[in-house]
């Protein structure tokens, strides 16, 4: 489904990726681990399509098309989502016709007629379920006043509605206290089938408790430069990064 | 030279008229206006508008009006809403065109013409009693030559069930026209007022609008006062609306404007007790040259006041837009709060915003802030929705609607926030 090959990517001139090699099948879970500074965060605004990270090498395939040649609603209509790390407010703009526009262009992209109002409104309620989402939430502002967990929330909320093929969690668990990443692990885990696949990014082993993936990579350096299964995570859990960045420089 | 028409017709109308206490104040007027004459830029408070292109040319007061005129009434805004409906083309009052449905007889919905002989000790008590005239040219020029306007009483205790809309139409289908509508509206103890005034223009010649308006509200009163210009093709508007407050009065006020070529706003508060409330909020949406001035000034001369003033700006293509907000915190006029903001989005690189908040504190024991943004759609908001697959364009027209709403939900009339958010959606 998604082929990273050699990407290389930099911002205002600093070299971050550094010939960067991924490989998702549909339905699989990848944990992207790593040290701070790493290329984390910019993996992720890379595959979205942030204007400010240059691509200088390198491919990214998704699903036979060139991502790197999209723009970010294409690839969002493609069925690639972000869930943002720092999920912005936007005043003024309401949840509801948010989602509703969303869905529409990207009905009107597969040539598909806009969704019918009480068809929309069934689907907010079901995924409301899912997910568990506070109802009132849906009417207000766009993150507007929302906690950091009900921020998170609001993101996996958006990403059942958008039903994508492809999923990357940018840090999700970033500021939440134990309860909230739970139940934002709960609503992803609900999400996960045959078909979609996930990127899960993150700095800690804690959010991999509950979001099981099915490979682990390090990133350091801009590269990835170890993988393994879930156990990868507990030993890094245990052990730091200290002993992979060691053998990064043994070998090198 | 619009200095000579107005000369020319004020001879014309002293020749005809009886020396009574109005015309009085009228000449008083003249002999001010021919003093101090228009602004110009060297006058601080004129700085950024240039008046060179109204007074180069002439225009002429007129009562014609042609069939153009009833066709924009037929697609004006709000033309479906239950309302009393002045409408004045050309500054004339246009009974056949007008409707009054409000039934207590108590209060008075009228022209300031009927209002002279049939309410003489209202409108000798109010008129001309809160709109300066010193230094003020425009001003004076609308006192010695106004057409005619609303009046507007209502009593004690009393509400006006629907609102009253006045409806200026300048039309220049035939000439280059001038028009001086006057309105002098009265709020008594306790009673309550929602007045929505809209501009607009029909004919291919210039037209020139120069409004004074009196709004007295007595203890306790509230006013919703609304006001709309979407004047279309060669446009020019002056406005100047004095409110003046009594103790415990609450007004609302909101300045929309939707198109002009050039168009300036004086809108003043002045407030006579405690417990006054205040609040100023207007939009503006300037594009091609067009040329937006807002001006305005909140006076607190008593304690225990509260002033809420937002302006917003979209400002597209080679347009430019002024904002000069004036509070003044008096001497007595301790526990004031009082806050003011301005906020302009620019569209285009050719657009410019002059902006000048300004607070003048006398009193030591307030509350106020001010301040103003220029700057462009952000960034993180458009990136957040394209990446949920909305277009680019289709972001950028929420993210407008959304800076706009702010000032549309201030509105209390849904149908008018319905219509104007259509106007937003055609402007942007």
């Amino acid at each position: 489904m998604l082929s990273i090959k050699n990407l290389k990517a930099e911002i205002e001139g600093k070299k971050i990726l550094n010939g960067l090699n991924l490989e998702v099948k549909a339905g699989e879970v990848h944990a992207i681990m790593g040290p701070n500074g790493a290329g984390k965060s910019t993996l992720s605004a890379v595959l979205a399509g942030r204007a400010d990270y240059e691509v200088t090498e390198g491919t990214v395939d998704f699903d036979g098309k060139d991502l790197l040649e999209l723009s970010p609603e294409d690839r969002a209509r493609e069925g690639v989502f972000l869930a943002f790390q720092y999920p912005i407010e936007i005043p003024g703009v309401s949840n509801t016709n948010f989602l509703k526009t969303a869905i529409n262009e990207k009905r009107k992209y597969q040539g598909l007629e806009p969704m019918e109002a009480t068809d929309f409104l069934k689907m907010m309620r079901e995924k409301m379920e899912l997910v568990e989402m506070d109802k009132s939430l849906t009417s207000r502002s766009l993150n507007e006043g929302f906690s950091g967990g009900e921020k998170k929330r609001n993101e996996i909320f958006q990403m059942a509605m958008l039903e994508p093929k492809l999923g990357i969690l940018d840090e999700t668990d970033s500021g939440l206290d134990i309860d909230a990443l739970r139940l934002v692990s709960e609503g992803v885990n609900k999400l996960r089938n045959k078909e979609r696949s996930f990127i899960v990014i993150t700095h800690y082993q804690r959010l991999l408790d509950y979001i099981v993936p099915d490979f682990v990579h390090v990133l350091y350096k801009g590269r990835i430069v170890k993988s393994g299964d879930a156990s990868l995570a507990k030993e890094l859990e245990e052990k730091g990064y200290d002993w992979i960045k060691q053998e990064v420089e043994a070998n090198s | 030279m619009l200095v000579e028409n107005i000369k020319a017709e004020f001879n014309l109308y002293k020749n005809q008229a009886d020396k009574s206490d109005f015309f009085l104040k009228r000449e008083q007027a003249f002999a001010e206006f021919e003093k101090v004459g228009f602004p110009t830029t060297k006058n601080e408070e004129w700085k950024y508008t240039n008046l060179k292109n109204i007074t180069n040319q002439s225009f002429q007061s007129t009562c014609e009006s042609t069939i153009e005129t009833e066709l924009m009434l037929s697609h004006a805004f709000l033309k479906d809403l239950t309302a009393n409906k002045l409408v004045f083309v050309n500054g004339s009052f246009r009974p056949e065109l007008s409707t009054i449905i409000e039934t207590d007889e108590s209060i008075v919905i009228s022209t300031l013409a009927k209002a002279k002989t049939a309410h003489s000790e209202l409108f000798n008590k109010h008129f001309g009693k809160y709109a300066p005239i010193e230094g003020q040219g425009l001003n004076a020029m609308n006192t010695a030559l106004l057409s005619d306007g609303a009046f507007i009483y209502v009593p004690n205790n009393k509400t006006i069930t629907n609102p009253v809309i006045i409806v200026n139409i300048a039309d220049s289908t035939d000439v280059n026209v001038l028009c001086q509508p006057r309105n002098l509206i009265i709020v008594e103890k306790s009673a309550s007022l929602t007045l929505v005034e809209t501009f607009y223009a029909v004919g291919n010649n210039p037209s020139f609008t120069n409004v004074v308006n009196e709004v007295y509200a007595n203890e306790n009163a509230h006013i919703e006062h609304y006001k709309i210009q979407n004047q279309e093709g060669e446009s020019y508007h002056n406005n100047f609306t004095q409110i003046f407050q009594e103790a415990n009065t609450n007004i609302n006020h909101v300045t929309l404007t939707l198109s002009g070529t050039l168009v300036r706003n004086n809108l003043h508060f002045f407030m006579n007790g405690q417990n006054c409330n205040s609040l100023l909020y207007g939009l503006y949406m300037p594009h091609g040259t067009e040329l937006v001035d807002n001006h305005t000034r909140v006076d607190h001369a008593f304690p225990n006041c509260h002033s809420d003033e937002l302006y917003k700006g979209i400002m597209m293509d080679k347009s430019v837009a002024v904002f000069n907000g004036k509070i003044m915190v008096h001497l007595d006029a301790q526990k004031t709060n009082a806050y003011q903001r301005n906020q302009n989005i620019l569209l285009s690189n050719e657009a410019t915003v002059n902006t000048k908040p300004q607070l003048e504190i006398f009193a030591d024991d307030v509350k106020c802030t001010h301040g103003a943004t220029i700057g462009q759609l952000d960034e993180e908001p458009m990136f957040y929705l394209r990446s949920r697959g909305i277009p680019s364009d289709v972001a950028r027209k929420m993210l407008l609607n959304a800076f706009a709403d702010d000032i549309a939900e201030r509105i209390k009339i849904p149908e008018l926030v319905e219509l104007l958010e259509q106007e937003i959606e055609k402007k942007i």
